[in-house]
């Protein structure tokens, strides 16, 4: 067997913290600035990337900023596992290593001129957001956009600013519902699911894309069938352990399919079809 | 397809005029009884004195010769990467059709979508040399005949030596194999018309390998039924060792992880395993695949039903490392029979 060298897809470039908000008390969002080489890192919504603390380890981490919004690259992550953590623990100028973009992506050319239901559950309004600014760039091509998006508690909500901004914006509507509601807190308490009747939800011309825990994801997608809509119209994004990203490793395997290169998006009739036991919930 | 002889005689001193160029493997009893499929232990002419090409079973595929149980990806020291280097000819002498068949295998999975770069630069300039089994290497365990991948192999390979008594007959099947042919030609005879002795060689290898196994059978069964009962049982009976996986020809799992001191270190990656309780294990600690049943399902319908659907063959070969290496008893072609007989073999 001869075969011509390949481009070594494992080694990640480095990338400079410019900029750290802190958006909960465990989860914070990264605005990288890719050194030289850059190797053309252009993403489209939804996809991921492998970031990496050389040292400590690698994980994949969504890209949470828009391809809309060009010379930003924003990752919102949440303290979760040894990686995770040691990322916290880096400062502005500090060095993270990364690789990719991986995956598929959002629907967008055929989300236009539909009714859009954003759901989203705890961090999974990271990858979400992705999408959501990237319509918004383009406001007029879209119908009614409504946001649904449910934590664990007040405090723990995202991207807070950006929230109101987006709901002060002609046509769109951002609804917040908590399990465990804070002083002051004067929204909803409960799933993100009991927020259906307040956000008018409505499959007509609409797609739903949703984020979140296995459970939310699991309970949504029925409720939003269980609404009249079409499986091809509630469109998710899946998490799953990986390692590589790029179809090898086989963490990531569900049935015949990998959720880093099949995936990460895929819509309920897909979702449907996979084994029940490779545990898609 | 060009034919030629080699004498057994010669094979030993081939392989030490052919380990000038190439980084030669082949199987070798070892005194603890166990037959490894690796290099000679030093450049001295006596270093082949325990190659043997007998049907015997080797313990590790040659896989790991390409996807290594432990590998350095790259180095880094503050924040700078070095990438590391792996290329080099090799030459697998002495395989079998089975492990042909599992190599393949990888390189077909290790090449798409994205090319696994530290693989494919191990397998440039590699020259496969099967041998052909007379006799199953794994009785009991080991069905390739069913699998379809052998006693020989049907293409695929450089060379390919048919036993005809005191010496091979040699088929030559590629551009490389043909090069190394004409490169120790002293070696290789031009002996008259050989097609019925090497017919005859591998109808009586055929008939001597013959299994009862019915593999086309169990991938027909597996696209369409969910055997949960199977893997409920057999589930229970497993310990986790992950023994079937890493002797397995075709398992590709890995892990990554780094190991750094003081601002310097490394990132390897090592063979893992789809069985492991940890395998799906996220940080949350929530595990879509905990169950000790749908892990081994896992294991089974990757090989027998996933595998024929994304590429377009079993990513079994049929030889029988599996059940052999399992402490506990569990194997393909129990399982296999199990399916397809309505049998409980585990």
């Amino acid at each position: 067997m001869t075969t011509e060298p390949v481009r070594n897809e494992y080694l990640p470039i480095p990338a400079v913290i410019k900029d750290i908000r802190r958006e909960t008390f465990d989860v914070k969002t990264f605005s990288l600035e890719l050194g030289e080489p850059h190797g053309g890192f252009v993403y489209r919504q939804g996809q991921f990337a492998e970031l990496s603390v050389l040292g400590v380890g690698e994980v994949p981490i969504s890209i949470t900023s828009s391809p809309s919004r060009e010379g930003i690259l924003e990752f919102t992550i949440r303290a979760a596992g040894r990686v995770t953590r040691a990322m916290h623990e880096l400062g502005v100028g500090d060095l993270l290593h990364l690789r990719g973009p991986y995956g598929n992506a959002f629907p967008f050319e055929e989300l236009r001129g539909k009714n859009l239901f954003f759901v989203a559950g705890g961090i999974g309004m990271a990858p979400l957001r992705s999408l959501i600014n990237m319509v918004l760039d383009a406001r007029g091509e879209f119908g009614e956009v409504k946001v649904l998006y449910g934590a664990k508690s007040p405090g723990e909500l995202c991207f807070k600013e950006e929230l109101s901004e987006w709901r002060a914006l002609p046509g769109v509507d951002v609804l917040l519902t908590v399990d465990r509601p804070e002083a002051g807190w004067k929204g909803p308490v409960g799933l993100v699911t009991a927020l259906w009747d307040a956000a008018g939800l409505s499959p007509t011309n609409a797609v739903a894309i949703l984020c979140g825990p296995p459970i939310m994801i699991k309970f949504a997608a029925a409720g939003l069938s269980g609404r009249g809509f079409a499986d091809e119209n509630i469109v998710m994004t899946l998490e799953r352990y990986m390692k590589c990203g790029v179809g090898k490793c086989g963490h990531c395997n569900i049935g015949g399919q990998f959720v880093c290169t099949d995936g990460p998006v895929f819509d309920y009739a897909q979702v449907k079809r996979m084994p029940e036991k490779e545990g898609v919930f | 397809m060009e034919t030629r002889t080699l004498l057994k005689a010669d094979v030993k001193t081939l392989l030490h005029e052919a380990s000038k160029k190439w980084e030669v493997f082949a199987p070798f009893s070892e005194p603890s009884g166990d037959v490894n499929f690796r290099q000679p232990e030093s450049a001295d002419p006596g270093a082949f004195e325990g190659l043997t090409l007998d049907d015997l079973p080797t313990l590790i595929p040659p896989k790991r010769l390409f996807f290594p149980q432990s590998e350095k990806l790259f180095e880094f020291e503050r924040g700078k990467i070095r990438e590391t280097p792996h290329a080099s000819p090799k030459l697998l002498f002495g395989m079998k059709s089975c492990d042909l068949a599992g190599l393949l295998f990888s390189d077909g999975f290790f090449a798409k979508d994205f090319p696994d770069a530290y693989y494919l630069s191990r397998a440039n300039d590699r020259l496969t040399v099967v041998k052909g089994c007379l006799q199953p290497p794994r009785p009991g365990s080991c069905f390739c005949s069913s699998a379809g991948t052998g006693p020989f192999s049907s293409g695929g390979f450089d060379l390919q030596l048919v036993d005809l008594g005191d010496r091979y007959a040699v088929e030559v099947a590629s551009e490389g194999g043909a090069r190394f042919v004409a490169d120790h030609a002293r070696f290789f005879a031009i002996d008259g018309d050989l097609g019925a002795a090497i017919a005859d060689t591998k109808a009586k290898a055929a008939k001597a390998l013959g299994t009862g196994i019915e593999f086309g059978k169990a991938i027909e069964l597996m696209a369409t039924r969910d055997f949960e009962e199977n893997y409920a049982r057999i589930g229970e009976r497993c310990i986790y060792c992950g023994a079937c996986l890493y002797t397995c020809p075709t398992c590709s799992c890995f892990n990554v992880f780094d190991r750094a001191a003081g601002g310097s270190g490394a990132r390897f990656r090592s063979w893992d395993g789809c069985v492991f309780e940890g395998y799906t294990r996220e940080a949350s600690g929530h595990n879509p695949r905990a169950k000790k049943a749908s892990r081994t399902a896992r294991r089974y319908e990757h090989k027998l039903k996933y595998d024929p659907l994304v590429a377009g063959r079993s990513g079994c070969v049929g030889c029988g490392r599996c059940l052999d290496s399992c402490p506990v008893g569990i194997g393909m072609s129990k399982f296999i029979r199990e399916i397809t007989q309505g049998t409980e073999e585990m």
